[in-house]
């Protein structure tokens, strides 16, 4: 899927703060010069990309490949509207927040807010993420509205809280609190999970594994509840049948 | 340091100078005459062709204490704005609630120098002094709340006027306030049952007595007194359709007693309080009923409380409506119960110019500003409540521009058309009318003499903006006046100049000022009941008050 054409970073050290960089696959169509003058912040210091990055520019396609650890480098594809970004290693938090469209790919693990008030496009992580996956910020209504976002590995807690569109899919296992303040869009578990759908309005959490379920939900047949009573809340929760 | 303001066109209305081109020289922090200074020794400020004025009064702003800190908790949202990283200066955040060192920076760039804290919870008043002294470039203020406090209710209800202003004195001290504040008087106390009082004769739980009661108390011991500032009221029944009656009857209570130096009865917010109709679906402006009331009054003064369209969070004393505002909303609600001595509540909002109640308000405030005599009416949003005080000086350029309203009323909800007469106003202030409203009245109306005006003696607080009063047409170059008003060339407080060309240039520290009326009462008489209610109250009575001491810069004014 990638052809010849992207921008290639790779880390020059091991960064012993943490860097925030808000790169988008936009970086990619920007003279080497420009993007080695792009500014990213390095614990408190505005720094330029090319003093923390080994740049290698191959053409203008809107594709960026991220090669070596970037699990200490936050806000990755932040706000990207198209292009793809492939991570080669693991990636720090909120990557992919306040996403509108095209791809990230992380070949590693997500840290926190992984897709957080996502509005479009697709996250796929092979590894595990943390918590807050899909989630809103601290303060703001809506959490992830659109997109998707499939996880292969394991989930931290507060999963999708707040959402209201969407979907976001995980392979393994997730923590508590799943679908916290949930509007709409879908979970999807394959694994377990701990507590799900407090105060749910709507949308919908499917579950293969074992979850632990609130008695604010009312069982509506077998296999599917619908709650939470408690905000008369029209959301579902669905036992996948193996 | 001395400093010479050299051909400002000055408008100083408390001194009756209606832009004059004139010099101003500093020395020492006050305003001066040429002959106090050597020329040569001064700074000169080259103001040719520049609007110079006292620097703002902010008499009515939520600005320190536990319910402001409540909402910046409940509210990170506000948060992730950064106004400035930390340099030289502060870091400053906040998208409307701001941190202590923005809201200071923030006045000091729009030309304003001091501000009061409108609601100070007493058993709070050691945190609100602390954030006070976190606010830098201001000078500040506090207004404790009586209008429910258990022992106002038992002094009244023995009708003792003697023991009433002896506690207020103690209290006052204690608190170190600056006047009487009353929210709702009558109404927090019923909420701690989960109810309201809905009139002036509505009995208060618990009590023998009636808010009509406590509010003319509160005004005859407040004159007995001899504070600066007098009763400075949020009447009963804010935010409901139809309150309009009420603030009238109200406003009427000050009638019966009188002033020579200033009002009896200052009515705060009463945007919040001018409202006709039965609900929400039928409600309409009460605004011009209310200005000819106020007008025909010689001792009543208001603020507008006017909103600002965008983001603003609800934080009033008023606790019950609070609760209810919540419920109409569906908005994050957090109650502060604050003893025996008050409540007080907090409720995110925004003003939204389609949605017509909105509308019906941002109109409400307008008309009120407009129809109210200019000597009566003074330039508040009641921050954050009606939105940020950085908008100011749009309600400025509002208040003197017809064209700008008419360009204004086309983007809001058509509902105000039927509802209120803003459209049908054509009266238009003049910028000295608007320097009255936001200087001199402020301070005549709080008592501080040195305030809001540039005759020799007072304090050299400045405010320069690029506008020349003899050229500009206020009723058509509005978005001229607006940016130039927004922020100030220059900002002087206390002598020194702290903002120059809208930057900040130097931090400093405004004085706290608090009244101390002990001299003429029986605290001895009070004392008693004072430490009986101690016994069940929540803290020691050692422990109770702020001492003058814990303050960075106090300033006591003694009255009696
Ligand atoms: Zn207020």
């Amino acid at each position: 899927m990638w052809g010849e054409i992207m921008l290639i970073l790779k880390p020059k050290v091991n960064f012993v703060v943490t860097v925030e960089a808000e790169i988008t696959p936009e970086l990619a169509t920007k003279s080497l010069d420009e993007i080695l003058n792009f500014k990213v912040y390095y614990g408190k210091n505005l720094v330029k990309l090319g003093d923390l990055f080994e740049v290698k520019k191959e053409g203008d396609d809107k594709k960026i490949i991220l090669d070596g650890d970037f699990s200490r480098v936050k806000w990755i594809g932040c706000r990207m509207e198209d292009g793809e970004i492939l991570v080669k290693g693991s990636v720090g938090t909120n990557c992919g927040a306040y996403m509108k469209g095209g791809k990230i790919i992380i070949e590693g693990n997500a840290d926190d807010w992984l897709g957080a008030e996502m509005n479009g496009g697709e996250i796929v992580v092979k590894g595990n993420t943390g918590n807050l996956v899909g989630c809103a910020y601290y303060g703001d209504a809506t959490g992830m509205s659109n997109g998707k976002i499939i996880i292969e590995g394991n989930a931290g807690n507060y999963i999708g809280e707040k959402m209201s569109g969407g979907i976001i899919e995980i392979k393994g296992n997730a923590g508590d609190f799943v679908g916290t303040e949930m509007r709409g869009g879908q979970i999807i578990i394959h694994g377990s999970c701990g507590f799900v759908g407090g105060d749910m309005r709507g949308g919908e959490i499917a579950i293969k594994g074992s979850f632990e379920l609130l008695p604010a939900f009312i069982k509506k047949e077998e296999g599917l509840w619908v709650g939470d009573v408690n905000v008369k809340g029209e959301g579902k929760i669905r036992a996948i049948k193996s | 340091m001395a400093i010479h303001i050299k051909n400002g066109i000055v408008i100083d209305p408390k001194n009756k100078i209606k832009a004059e081109k004139m010099d101003l020289f500093i020395k020492d922090g006050k305003i001066v005459d040429e002959k106090a200074v050597k020329k040569e020794e001064c700074q000169v400020i080259d103001a040719t062709n520049k609007l110079v004025v006292a620097g703002g009064v902010d008499m009515h702003a939520h600005i320190a204490g536990s319910k402001i800190n409540t909402g910046r908790t409940m509210r990170p949202e506000e948060m992730r704005v950064v106004r400035r990283v930390a340099d030289t200066f502060r870091a400053a955040v906040g998208r409307v609630l701001l941190t202590a060192p923005a809201i200071g920076y923030e006045y000091a760039k729009m030309g304003y120098t001091v501000s009061f804290e409108a609601a100070q919870p007493p058993i709070g008043a050691l945190h609100t002094h602390e954030e006070l002294d976190a606010i830098p470039m201001i000078d500040k203020a506090a207004l404790p709340v009586f209008g429910n406090w258990h022992l106002v209710f038992k002094f009244v209800e023995e009708k003792n006027i003697e023991k009433l202003k002896a506690f207020i004195a103690w209290a006052i001290e204690r608190t170190k306030g600056f006047g009487v504040k009353a929210v709702n008087p009558g109404g927090v106390e019923a909420w701690m049952y989960g109810k309201n009082v809905r009139s002036l004769d509505d009995q208060v739980p618990g009590f023998n007595i009636t808010p009509r009661e406590i509010i003319t108390s509160l005004i005859q011991a407040t004159e007995e007194l001899k504070l600066p500032h007098s009763v400075h009221l949020h009447c009963n029944n804010l935010g409901v359709p139809g309150n309009y009656q009420t603030t009238i009857e109200t406003i009427k209570l000050a009638s019966k007693f009188s002033n020579s130096k200033r009002q009896v009865l200052h009515v705060t917010h009463v945007q919040f309080n001018s409202y006709a109709g039965s609900s929400w679906r039928d409600a309409a402006s009460g605004a011009a009923e209310i200005a000819k009331v106020v007008n025909s009054i010689d001792n009543v003064t208001i603020d507008m409380g006017q909103p600002i369209f965008g983001h603003a969070t609800a934080m009033t004393g008023d606790a019950p409506f609070q609760f209810t505002l919540h419920r109409l909303t569906g908005a994050k609600w957090s109650n502060k119960d604050s003893e025996v001595e008050g409540g007080a509540g907090i409720v995110p909002l925004v003003y939204l110019p389609n949605n017509p109640v909105h509308a019906l308000q941002w109109a409400i405030g307008l008309e009120l500003g407009l129809l109210i005599d200019s000597n009566k009416v003074v330039l508040t949003t009641d921050y954050p409540n009606g939105g940020p005080f950085t908008e100011y000086p749009y309600v400025m350029a509002m208040l003197m521009s017809r064209k700008m309203r008419e360009k204004e009323l086309q983007k809001v909800s058509p509902y105000v058309q039927k509802a209120t007469g803003l459209a049908a106003i054509d009266k238009e202030k003049t910028l000295e009318e608007l320097i009255h409203m936001t200087r001199s009245l402020p301070a005549k109306i709080l008592g501080l003499e040195n305030k809001g005006h540039l005759g020799i003696g007072a304090d050299a607080d400045v405010a320069i903006y690029d506008l020349n009063p003899l050229d500009v047409d206020t009723s058509n170059e509005f978005e001229k006046v607006y940016k130039a008003l927004k922020t100030a060339v220059y900002t002087i407080k206390g002598g020194e100049i702290i903002v120059k060309n809208g930057e900040l240039v130097k931090e400093v520290w405004g004085r706290t000022y608090w009244v101390d009326a002990r001299s003429k009462v029986d605290l001895e008489a009070v004392m008693p009941d004072i430490e009986n209610y101690f016994q069940y109250y929540s803290i020691e009575l050692q422990n109770y008050g702020v001492e003058e001491s814990w303050i960075r810069m106090p300033e006591r004014i003694v009255v009696g």
